[in-house]
């Protein structure tokens, strides 16, 4: 029943996340539609969809992340833990297994809007996209976010709501600035590995993100079983 | 029965209600023979503790004041028997004491002399039923 | 058949370097109501945390159904058969009543739909309110549900009464006999309201600066110890202190108050030889056990 717990827990974040995307995504629709800013060319404004779209995975990734044991708000940024996280905790069940049944709920609600995403800036393509191109991009798309959502993950073991947002924005932005002055960071990044302005469609699979991603998030992973296995309540 | 503890007292709870419920007695509000209310019953009206209730009914019942009847219940002792049997044990343990005294002096261990008393003990009710039959 | 069903010997825990617990040694057989007292910061929570599993000791070892708790299979082995219900009775925000039960049911085995179904008529639950909307008193209700539904040999309480009215307060120590006196339910409570304590209580354990200072059959204490209050002609003597079976003293210029504890008439009989002009021996309440023993010198 954790992930009936889970999904009760998430629903609305969930429901929140769907809401934005569709905010965003409704907006160049409606101005290609109605053609206000139509002196703008087609080039700016798909950079403008792309970029938009690496923040909403990011976002996503990092909004939907918890670690099962402390109890989520719905919307709200809940300060120290929750009552309720006693009676979690008093169940007969492993923390391990709360984080991954948490942890993996969030991560396929994640893997849900991301491909969703994903196949919307593929059918805002002027050109055709092939099969294989559709299952590489979808595919490191999943992995690069999988990497920013295994650190939202350990962070949301270790602190508050408010802080493991904050923490994951701050950490990642942090990411963003050095992998423009580090060329080794920039070819494993996963920010650059989820983007189509620095990996083109037609371009070849950018293996080296994407290893990077799955290491990353391996190891994160194992941090956060560790992180909960050992933390005091 | 009108019981009433006082949970505050320094007086242990198990010997207010057993003076409790000899007072019952007394007063005549429950009866020689009568069954008295299970453990359960008064934990549950006093909003007490049955394990202390429990305990209660056990010293009434070493004390000869009450019967417990293994699936029936507790019940009251008989007024003149239960005097009377508290006697009774009393007699029996003077007049058994030479005579075991005796037993370990000529050598016998406990369990020797235990079985000693068991045999005797059944050869007399042997005898006690022939006669009854003979009758 | 295990007959000590909590067993905690030499526990230690500190926090930053400050203990909490110091080698604490606890006792609660199969069956007995304990009711478990402390002062603010005694150590009654982290106790209970330990026995928990939510937080890790640093020494001495803790047995529950006569199992170690060593490791977090075994806590989780001792979680299927006791139930916990914390002190602000926090559920989750985004469940009712009902989701809640099903949520929680599918962790024990030997859940009891009968009693499920008997405790929610009994306590008039409303079945599709949210539980933030449930008055303090529900939560309780509906904790102790959880709990005893699922056929919990053991319940660890931490201050189930506080924030409930005497009607309720009444009602929760029914529904602890009742427990204790149909399924043998062992039952371990912190608490500061003495009066309950005294009433539904059979053994008392009293907690002070992370040691445990009393732990026994509370009719048995009653029994035990005795007030003695002494009454000399100068100003009471010092031998007072050192007498066998005083377990606690205090003078003040001709009076002197002890509390005694083991061979009362002997000390009767020597606190007499010492020429005071009035003995007066009296029975001890919990209360002044509770204070005598937690509020020092």
């Amino acid at each position: 029943m954790l992930w009936y717990k889970a999904w009760l827990e998430t629903r609305w974040r969930f429901v929140f996340m769907v809401g934005m995307i569709l905010f965003v995504w409704l907006t160049p629709e409606w101005i290609t539609a109605t053609g206000v800013h139509s002196g703008v060319p087609a080039a700016r404004l798909w950079m403008a969809i792309q970029l938009g779209s690496v923040f909403l995975f990011i976002f996503t990734a990092i909004f939907l992340a918890g670690s099962g044991i402390n109890t989520q708000g719905a919307y709200t940024f809940t300060p120290g833990f929750h009552g309720s996280m006693l009676f979690t905790l008093s169940l007969p069940v492993s923390r391990r297994r709360l984080l991954f049944v948490r942890g993996g709920l969030g991560a396929l609600q994640t893997c849900i809007l991301v491909v969703i995403m994903a196949c919307y800036i593929l059918h805002l393509r002027p050109e055709a996209t092939s099969v294989l191109q559709t299952l590489a991009y979808l595919a490191r798309t999943i992995v690069c976010t999988m990497a920013i959502y295994a650190l939202s993950v350990l962070l949301a073991c270790v602190l508050d709501e408010i802080w493991h947002v904050t923490g994951a924005f701050i950490f990642w932005i942090a990411v963003f600035l050095v992998q423009s002055k580090f060329d080794w960071v920039a070819r494993i990044s996963p920010l650059r590995g989820m983007s189509l302005n620095c990996y083109p469609i037609t371009a070849p699979i950018p293996w080296a993100p994407i290893v990077a991603s799955l290491v990353f998030a391996g190891v994160l992973l194992c941090a956060s079983v560790l992180m909960v296995q050992r933390q005091e309540y | 029965m009108n019981l009433r503890i006082n949970f505050a007292s320094g007086v242990p709870i198990y010997q207010q209600l057993m003076e409790q419920i000899k007072h019952a007695v007394e007063t005549g509000a429950i009866r020689g023979g009568e069954q008295l209310p299970t453990i359960r019953k008064i934990a549950e009206e006093l909003t007490m503790n049955p394990n202390t209730v429990a305990r209660a009914y056990r010293e009434l019942e070493h004390e000869g004041f009450i019967e417990v009847r293994h699936g029936s219940g507790a019940y009251v002792a008989e007024r003149g028997t239960s005097t009377a049997k508290a006697a009774g044990i009393r007699k029996a343990g003077e007049v058994l004491r030479p005579a075991i005294e005796r037993g370990l002096a000529l050598g016998l261990s406990e369990s020797e002399l235990r079985r000693v008393f068991e045999d005797e003990l059944a050869r007399l009710q042997d005898e006690a039923a022939a006669e009854r039959r003979r009758n | 058949m295990n007959d000590i069903i909590i067993a905690a010997d030499g526990l230690s825990k500190s926090y930053d370097g400050k203990p909490a617990l110091r080698s604490l040694h606890l006792e609660v057989p199969r069956g007995s109501i304990c009711g478990f007292l402390g002062r603010n910061g005694a150590g009654k929570t982290t106790t209970l945390k330990l026995l928990l599993g939510l937080l890790r000791r640093d020494a001495g070892s803790i047995r529950l159904f006569g199992e170690p708790i060593d490791s977090e299979a075994s806590s989780i082995g001792a979680r299927r058969r006791l139930g916990f219900v914390s002190e602000d009775k926090e559920l989750y925000p985004f469940m009712t009543v009902d989701q809640t039960i099903r949520f929680t049911r599918p962790f024990f085995p030997g859940w009891r739909r009968d009693l499920e179904e008997k405790y929610l008529d009994l306590f008039q639950l409303p079945r599709k309110k949210a539980v933030p909307k449930l008055s303090k008193g529900m939560r309780t209700q509906l904790m102790l549900l959880l709990a005893m539904a699922r056929g919990a040999e053991l319940l660890l309480m931490d201050e189930p009464t506080s924030g409930l009215d005497p009607a309720m307060t009444e009602d929760v120590l029914q529904i602890l006999a009742d427990l204790a006196a149909s399924d043998g339910t062992t039952i371990f409570f912190s608490s500061h309201q003495l009066a309950e304590v005294e009433q539904i209580c059979d053994r008392v354990c009293i907690i002070d600066q992370g040691q445990v200072v009393i732990d026994g059959v509370l009719d048995d204490l009653k029994s035990e110890y005795r007030r003695i209050l002494l009454v000399f002609d100068g100003m009471a003597p010092r031998e007072l202190a050192g007498l066998p079976g005083v377990d606690h003293l205090r003078q003040r210029g001709r009076t002197a108050s002890l509390l005694a504890h083991g061979d009362v008439d002997g000390l009767v009989e020597r606190a007499r030889s010492l020429g005071p002009t009035s003995v007066e021996v009296r029975p001890v309440t919990l209360k002044e056990l509770f204070l005598d023993h937690v509020r020092g010198e």
